[in-house]
């Protein structure tokens, strides 16, 4: 049934009244980003009336002692704040449910509950179930939702399930828990949440190259020099994190999803509608594009790994990476990577773009920079000692997210002499008003039935067949021995070798 | 000019609002504003005009401007007329709004006020517009009665027109005025009396999500608005809001206006009738309360005087829903950042402007 009064409210699809089931509810995720998500969207009044919220988890503890957990993170990490006459009612929404992730009569008990919640609430049943928990029980949470009827759409309400990254460890795992999954739900009712494309940031990219008719016409291999995504960070394995990470390294962690989702944002075809799929179509059609490097010898030319040793950071002495909590001492897991990929597309041929992810660099930062080619070697650029650099157009997702364009202009004075100037825009001085949180706009977005922005099947296998042709030319170089490890001290921009596979090409790193 | 003609024609605290400047020096003087602090960023999305012929009201305007500028960058214009003189002069004064931003960079933003006396046909194009920031659009809001000011040239350089409908008197014969300009131009116009709805119509499209709710709908039998008398506008534009989503039609004239508010009946989609009332309460709230009555359940959104919370509640047999969401500001300045937040052309809005307009007409008829 069709609400009217939802018309015209507000400029998208409308979110339906549902119960979100979140399975690793005691969890970090949960605490840190879910709840403070769901909680913002009640006090922006963007959250139907009638959501239920029930925690799915393994240890025993009650309602109250749940929520009070919830209460105590939301506080500080609420981008609203805490108000406690809101969090009163919003935890009210709020329950715990205590079962093994392998317990078949957990999952009955569950469907019992939701049945009681649906029966409360009119009979509406449309379920949400948020997979947050450890990858390891992604496959038991989901045959246990078949197995209990959890899956099934019924009486014209719908069933989705929200998958959170890692989305395997390489193509074999990710087809493998794609069979699984859509074993249990649809394709169309499955949503592969991948954060950074709920960036207010990320999202503008295509409204950067889609509602403004300047960039469109130069954006390609004919005034496009190279394309560089860089992904730094300042921290190493802070919190115990070296135990995760050890085991899946910057490649597989931030490259084969998020970084290369940005990467298709910038090289897609304009979609012939906003429509998930149209979206979607487009990007994954760019990550099938990829060149593949699938020999040692490829690999070699065209990716850069290492691990950071001993240095400074922030004024911090920092451990090298093999003496870090939890990390094997020997570990060959890189936490850096840089990549040269190439997109063999008629619009992208011979562009090179970059890709480098880093823990332990100056600082943290997570920007594009589009570097067009220099203007024709006359006139201004004749003059001898003038500079010969291109516009550079950066597009910045996080932090202090905006855009700016590099161009030349003449310094003033009798002589002719021609510098870089920057053009910034910046979204927290020019939008007071902060943006919502990522989780906020892809959680309502599911309850609004709207995928575009979750990676769809085919993205995902297609990203995991690029990534691990590399592992493959790594791990198995054909000799027995491992490709090199490349080393860069913490602190510092990553190593020489990176900087060399730019210079292959005459260019260089964008300095940040 | 000498100082007796001077004094006349100052504006009340004239010292709030920054240096006094010829007019033909504004933008050199801006200039040097930057000139001697390197260190602020100057930011504007959008330019600002307010306009006001209330004596007074440009030093408060500087006030609600130094709010919005929080969150919206932009070149505020603030003009003033004093309607009580008739010689024709023009005073300016500069200064900037700073905001430091995430407790880091100070962003300003510039404003220019501006005294007016007399009439001067083609002053704003020559001498308030002469000072836009090109390229960007105009928002412009109108405090109180529109004048002989309002007219064609005026409109047709606006992009958003914002007034607020509580602050007229004559609410029929203004909003015709208003009308004729959106059906002429197609101005988009941002009155607050409606944005002081917001929240009470997303509360009730959110009540109505429950499956119970929307059953109910169907068979409903009243709807009663209390509104604080000053916001009758509000209160009509929520009702007729409610009317439109739901499909119904005026279905004879007004029963009854004691003074007190205003009773209507509409017809549903399936021939049922309804009476519908917008009630003033004396001191309540801007908008106290909007209730929707059905056979055995009640729907309603309601506010105490100066609560920070909406409470929404629906009840039926069994089965009760009971909240607490966001509320709407009280206060202009708040009002207009929201609503440039939203930003868009104000669709629902104009959806909504017939059944207003046929509801103030009913009462006028």
């Amino acid at each position: 049934m069709s609400n009217p009064f939802r018309e015209d409210l507000v400029s998208r699809s409308r979110p339906e009244a549902c119960t979100v089931v979140i399975f690793g509810a005691t969890g970090d995720l949960t605490h840190r980003k879910l709840i403070p998500a769901l909680y913002n969207l009640a006090i922006d009044g963007e959250l139907p009336t009638g959501v239920k919220i029930i925690g799915f988890a393994r240890r025993d503890k009650s309602d109250e002692v749940f929520r009070d957990g919830l209460k105590e993170l939301n506080r500080e990490v609420s981008r609203n704040g805490h108000d406690e006459e809101i969090w009163g009612d919003f935890e009210n929404m709020v329950e715990y449910h205590q079962s093994e992730f392998q317990d078949a009569d957990g999952y009955r008990r569950l469907a019992e509950r939701l049945d009681a919640i649906d029966a409360e609430r009119g009979g509406k049943g449309n379920r949400l179930f948020y997979i947050a928990s450890a990858p390891e029980y992604f496959d038991d949470v989901l045959e246990h939702l078949k197995s209990a009827g959890l899956n099934e759409s019924r009486d014209g309400c719908w069933s989705r399930v929200i998958v959170e990254k890692p989305f395997g460890v390489d193509l074999a795992s990710a087809r493998h828990l794609n069979e699984v999954v859509n074993q249990t739900f649809e394709e169309k009712d499955t949503y592969r949440i991948d954060h950074y494309l709920g960036k207010e940031t990320a999202q503008n990219i295509m409204v950067l190259r889609f509602a403004n008719a300047i960039f469109e016409p130069l954006w390609n291999s004919r005034y496009i020099k190279q394309v560089q995504i860089t992904c730094a960070e300042h921290l190493g394995m802070e919190g115990g994190r070296g135990g995760y990470y050890d085991k899946s390294g910057a490649l597989r962690d931030m490259v084969q999803n998020h970084l290369l989702q940005l990467l298709s944002l910038v090289a897609m075809e304009p979609p012939t509608d906003l429509s998930a799929d149209g979206v979607r179509d487009e990007k994954v059609k760019v990550i099938r594009s990829l060149r593949q490097w699938d020999s040692p010898e490829l690999v070699e030319e065209n990716v850069v790994r290492a691990q950071y040793s001993a240095g400074h950071v922030h004024g911090k002495s920092v451990v090298g990476y093999r003496e870090e909590d939890r990390v094997d001492p020997e570990s060959m897991t890189e936490t850096y990577v840089a990549l040269r990929c190439m997109v063999d597309t008629w619009r992208w041929s011979g562009v090179p773009f970059y890709i480098r992810m880093g823990k332990r660099l100056p600082k943290k930062a997570t920007e594009i920079s589009v570097h067009f080619r220099p203007a024709p070697n006359v006139l201004f650029n004749a003059t001898p000692g003038e500079t010969d650099e291109g516009n550079v157009l950066v597009i910045r997702i996080q932090p202090d997210e905006g855009i700016s364009l590099r161009m030349v202009s003449k310094i003033p004075g009798t002589t002719l002499r021609l510098e870089p100037v920057k053009m910034d825009f910046h979204y927290s001085t020019s939008f007071g008003k902060g943006s919502p949180e990522a989780y906020e706009r892809l959680l309502l977005d599911a309850m609004a039935g709207d995928a575009t922005l979750f990676a769809r099947r085919d993205e995902v296998e297609e990203a995991w067949r690029f990534i691990d042709h590399i592992q493959r030319g790594w791990h198995d170089s054909g000799e027995g021995d491992e490709l090199s490890m490349a080393e860069f001290v913490a602190g510092s921009w990553g190593p020489e070798e990176a900087d060399a596979l730019l210079e292959k090409d005459g260019n260089s790193w964008r300095r940040l | 000019m000498n100082r007796s003609e001077e004094m006349m024609t100052a504006p009340e605290n004239a010292e709030l609002l920054g240096v006094e400047v010829p007019v033909a020096k504004i933008e050199r003087k801006l200039r040097e504003l930057w000139e001697v602090d390197d260190a602020r960023a100057n930011a504007s999305l959008i330019n600002l005009a307010l306009y006001s012929e209330e004596n007074g009201d440009l030093a408060r305007n500087s006030e609600i401007v130094r709010e919005i500028t929080r969150e919206h960058a932009c070149r505020a214009l603030l003009i003033g007329r004093d309607v009580s003189v008739e010689k024709v002069s023009v005073r300016s004064w500069i200064t900037a709004h700073c905001h430091l931003v995430h407790g880091k960079k100070s962003v300003c933003c510039e404003q220019i006020a501006f005294h007016l006396t007399g009439t001067s046909r083609g002053r704003f194009r020559n001498t308030i517009f002469a000072h836009l920031q090109s390229d960007l659009p105009l928002v412009f809001w109108w405090q109180g009665n529109l004048s002989g000011m309002f007219n064609e040239s005026l409109y047709r350089r606006i992009d958003r027109f914002v007034i607020d409908s509580s602050d007229w008197g004559d609410v029929v014969a203004q909003y015709g005025r208003v009308n004729a300009a959106i059906e002429e131009v197609g101005l988009v116009v941002q009155d607050l009396a409606w944005t002081r709805t917001y929240h009470f119509r997303l509360a009730v499209a959110s009540l109505y999500d429950d499956l119970v709710a929307a059953r109910s709908l169907v068979g409903t039998r009243s709807v009663k608005v209390v509104v604080s008398e000053q916001y009758r506008t509000s209160g009509l534009l929520l009702l007729a809001w409610f009317a439109e989503m739901a499909g119904w039609e005026r279905a004879q004239d007004l029963i009854e206006d004691d003074g007190h508010g205003g009773s209507y009946r509409f017809e549903t989609r399936e021939g049922g009738l309804v009476d519908a009332s917008v009630v003033f309460e004396e001191g309540g709230a801007p908008i106290g309360m909007i209730e929707v009555e059905s056979v055995g359940v009640c729907l309603r959104v309601s506010r105490e005087v100066g609560g920070k919370h909406l409470h929404h509640q629906f009840i039926s047999e069994g089965h009760v829903v009971d909240l607490h969401g966001p509320v709407d500001s009280d206060f202009r300045a708040e009002l207009l950042a929201d609503q440039l937040s939203r930003g868009g052309k104000n669709s629902l809005f104009k959806r909504t402007l017939p059944t207003f307009l046929s509801l103030l007409h009913w009462e006028g008829s």
